[in-house]
């Protein structure tokens, strides 16, 4: 045998032990350059492994040279002695490398030291895994069989390596299956999300081997409405600014791309600052097609990149972590649906309750105090400590405080709740026994009463909830411009709320409530309940209301009817009284007179008693009927409710005829808003008459007759107005034209115009005479505007 | 002797108001409705009537209204059984209104003022 020969078998056969020997993969590598470099007798050998990524090579072992370079001297492939060798899979022997222009001399590694290398690529079939080199510091003449030895001895390495990378991967299955059963098992055993969330990023990272991971998960449509915020989870301090800085930009590239995302020191992804040695991978968590957010590892430990088996790994605990993460928020939306029913069903069966004692009345008064006690009481109530109704009035346009519950202050207020304990926890209960209706919160009440203010945006937030028909929740009263001072004094609180009560769009007050006592916020949740409750209240309300208006009017109505009854009853007893009255004082007149007469004539004493008793008792019945007829006197007279208009129309119907030969054009204007009206008819017929015939006298040659009736704007009265354009009237004339027996006519007894007088004064109202401008002469009489209707109270 | 008018419908007190009238010193015609009243008119110039206001046929009011057209100057006291004629205009045209009553006093009092 061969020197050469002896020597490869030894070499080759000490490689087989290396291999098979229970040493870590760098040891072996490290014995293996030790035995090549003894093996083939010369002065170093190196050996260069291709990395995870596929793209380098890198320094793993090597005799000669400078070991700090070990694990740190990396060229791509293609370039350098060993980057040429891994990527042409071709072995090369250079007895002066120094001059080959693939060189490229890196002063760290001592490479000066060494004259000659040949170097033989490390196969695994057409896959290179490396290069060996063998160094000389003599120059090194390298014959064919050189070659063949190291070449050979590459195979045998090939060996090596290949079982040492089959037991790492087997190993990190092993570790990975390990990995994922933690985490399926941590993903069963909670469906708290945001637990979930930091096991899944802890242990992603540890099985990694990162120094952080940090999980991001998007806000969904149908999270959107349950109002859940966007979960984060991160693990591993160390990364957390490195996470803030480029988190979000390496989840977008993930979420855009729907594929995951490796970014390390030698990817072109320069734009993240990404620190010197980093590397991370974005996996998107995909459930069903969905993105529902992504999981992010960084920096890998050792100061290595993330490879794509990192890759592969991180995607595999993605997608259960999706399923987990899913099956949590699910759990979440959930139990989230499910407080949020039992919320709606206890507000539900609270508003049944409420509902129910409101409908227990059609009383204004007792329905305003069954809803304040429900928005104070506890239990089956919205359990505000106080609580304030006001109601609008549309007529006067103000808003006027009605009623209040609740303690006034600190005392009142542990006095009524040691009182409550235990009492009254049913609202329908206390509406049975009527304990409700109790007098109680006596200064709280006159507190709410004595709120009164215009319907006016100035007010503030009271007048501003019935103006603009919404909810005011007002949290600092001393910061906001709609609390006016007063308010905030008399209330004595910083925090109330005020919800309009809207009935078919029509505003009919406001609810006040705070929390003085117990300082509990009222939170958005008290205001929609408020809301619900007030829209159901002012149902009631409304009803309480129309009742309430349909009960006076009866009540008013059924009045008027009796003493519309009563006075007309009463003018007929007395139309007859009186007619018997006088027909009894004619024939005693008779007695009592003839009585008399005989008194003067009888001498008789006897006689003369039995007289003196008749005209006594004539006397007595005498007075008996002037009493009687004087109390009839005072019933009213012949008044109804009459078409004053009508009766004008058929004055001038009368005297149409005399109008026409005297050549008197009549120009009217009735205004129907006078009618009805409650006067005489036929007495005011009569005065209209007299000044109809005055004006006709008064235009012997032919004019034109006015007459206009018309309400009085503001004042309640009606005017009817006849004009003439006659001679006119002298101021002489106006002074005493009403007086009786004054006339300026050849003709008439003169009392027309007094008769006149004397029934619009009967009537209540006036008449005045005045000069018109164009000649002729205006009566104007003002009569009060009544009707039957009763006057307001 | 002054002369007196008495218009009533009622005899009764036609007689009584003559006796009182007589009695007073003055010379009495009667008359029992308007008609006869103004017919008495035509005949005699009397100082005063008595007149009675509710009468069939033409009532005190067109009466004493054409009594007033006849004689200016007539002095009337309506004698009335109703007080409700004091409030209608027609019987503003009389000199007094007395409610009749079985004392005499107020109307023999008036009756002296206007002839004494």
């Amino acid at each position: 045998m061969k020197t050469t020969e002896k020597t490869e078998l030894q070499l080759l056969s000490e490689i087989s032990r290396i291999s098979n020997s229970s040493i870590e993969l760098q040891e072996k590598l490290q014995r293996i350059v030790e035995a090549v470099t003894r093996g083939m007798e010369k002065d170093g050998a190196s050996l260069f492994l291709i990395d995870r990524s596929g793209r380098n090579v890198y320094l793993a072992a090597a005799i000669g040279l400078n070991q700090e370079s070990v694990g740190k001297l990396s060229f791509p492939l293609g370039q350098g002695i060993a980057g040429w060798v891994a990527e042409q899979k071709v072995p090369l022997a250079l007895e002066d490398p120094f001059s080959d222009p693939r060189f490229q001399y890196v002063p760290e590694t001592g490479i000066e030291r060494f004259k000659s290398l040949a170097a033989a690529p490390i196969l695994d079939g057409e896959n290179c895994l490396g290069v060996i080199f063998v160094l000389s510091a003599a120059v090194w003449h390298i014959t064919s069989s050189d070659i063949t030895l190291v070449t050979t001895t590459a195979n045998q390495i090939s060996g090596v390596i290949r079982s040492a990378q089959l037991l790492r991967n087997v190993q990190q299955r092993l570790s990975e299956l390990g990995t994922i059963h933690e985490i399926s098992m941590a993903m069963t055993s909670t469906l708290d999300l945001s637990q979930l969330l930091s096991l899944i990023a802890k242990n992603s990272a540890q099985a990694l081997h990162a120094e952080g991971c940090s999980i991001r998960l998007l806000k969904l449509p149908e999270t959107q409405s349950l109002e859940t915020a966007p979960a984060y989870s991160l693990y591993g301090e160390g990364v957390k600014d490195l996470d803030a800085r480029i988190g979000e930009s390496l989840a977008d590239m993930a979420i855009q791309g729907r594929q995951p995302v490796l970014i390390g020191s030698s990817s072109p992804q320069t734009q993240l600052p990404l620190p010197a040695g980093g590397s991370a991978i974005s996996v998107p968590l995909l459930f069903h097609e969905r993105v529902i957010g992504v999981i992010t590892v960084y920096n890998k430990q050792g100061g290595q990149s993330f490879a794509e088996d990192d890759l592969q790994f991180l995607s595999t605990i993605a997608g259960g972590a999706a399923t987990a993460v899913e099956n949590a928020a699910m759990y979440e939306r959930m139990q989230d649906l499910a407080l949020k029913a039992e919320t709606r069903a206890r507000e539900l069966s609270m508003l049944f309750d409420i509902s129910s004692a409101l409908s227990s009345t059609l009383n204004l008064d007792r329905l305003l105090r069954i809803i304040l006690t429900s928005v104070t009481m506890g239990g089956t109530g919205l359990g505000f400590n106080r609580a304030m109704l006001l109601l609008t009035n549309e007529r006067s346009n103000f808003l006027q405080g009605m009623m209040g519950v609740g303690p006034i202050n600190w005392d009142e207020a542990g006095k009524a709740w040691s009182e409550a304990t235990g009492k009254h926890t049913n609202l329908m209960e206390w509406i049975r026994t009527g304990d409700l209706f109790e007098r109680r919160d006596v200064a709280m009440n006159a507190l709410a009463r004595g709120i009164r203010m215009p319907l006016d945006p100035k007010e503030g937030v009271l007048a501003l909830t019935v103006l603009e028909k919404r909810p005011y929740n007002i949290i600092d009263a001393s910061a906001s411009p709609l609390v006016g001072r007063k308010l905030r004094e008399l209330l004595g609180v910083n925090s109330f709320a005020a919800v309009p009560l809207i009935a078919k769009d029509r505003v009919l007050g406001v609810i006040v409530v705070d929390n003085m006592f117990t300082q509990r916020p009222i939170t958005d949740r008290d205001m929609r309940f408020l809301a619900t409750f007030a829209s159901q209240s002012s149902l009631a309300i409304e009803n309480a209301i129309i009742h309430t208006n349909l009960e006076t009017l009866t009540r008013d109505i059924r009045t008027m009817h009796k003493q519309l009854v009563h006075s007309e009853k009463m003018a007929a007893l007395g139309t007859m009284m009186a007619e018997i009255a006088h027909e009894i004082r004619n024939p005693l007149v008779s007695i009592g007179g003839f009585t008399r007469r005989l008194a003067k004539k009888v001498r008789n004493e006897d006689t003369k008693r039995y007289i003196d008793i008749i005209m006594s008792e004539v006397t007595r019945l005498e007075g008996i009927i002037n009493d009687n007829l004087q109390y009839i006197k005072e019933a009213p007279a012949q008044r109804g409710e009459e078409d004053l208009n009508a009766a004008v129309e058929d004055i001038l119907t009368l005297y149409a005829e005399e109008l026409l030969q005297k050549n008197i054009r009549v120009e009217k204007s009735l205004d129907a808003a006078i009618s009805p009206l409650l006067i005489d008819v036929a007495q005011m017929r009569q005065a209209i008459i007299n000044l109809v015939t005055n004006a006709m006298e008064a235009m012997e040659s032919g004019g034109v007759l006015t007459i206009r009736t018309y309400r009085i704007p503001g004042s309640g009265q009606v005017a009817v107005e006849i004009g003439d354009t006659g001679v006119g009237v002298t101021p002489q004339a106006m002074e005493s034209m009403f007086n009786p027996y004054y006339t300026t006519k050849q003709r008439g007894t003169g009392l027309g115009l007094p008769i006149t007088r004397r029934i619009i004064t009967a009537h209540g109202g006036t008449i005045e005479v005045g000069r018109r401008d164009e000649g002729g002469a205006v009566f104007t009489i003002k009569l009060p505007y009544m009707t039957r209707k009763p006057a307001g109270p | 002797m002054k002369k007196i008018l008495v218009i009533d419908d009622e005899e009764n007190i036609r007689q009584l108001y003559k006796e009182e009238f007589e009695e007073m010193g003055f010379e009495v015609t009667v008359a029992g409705d308007g008609p006869s009243a103004l017919a008495a008119m035509e005949k005699v110039k009397f100082d005063l009537a008595t007149l009675d206001m509710r009468m069939e046929g033409m009532d005190g009011i067109e009466t004493l209204r054409r009594m007033k057209e006849k004689d200016k100057g007539l002095p009337v006291i309506i004698s009335s059984a109703y007080e409700q004629y004091k409030n209608d205009f027609g019987s503003w045209a009389s000199d007094a209104y007395i409610v009749k009553s079985a004392d005499m006093t107020a109307l023999r009092e008036t009756v002296g003022k206007i002839l004494g």
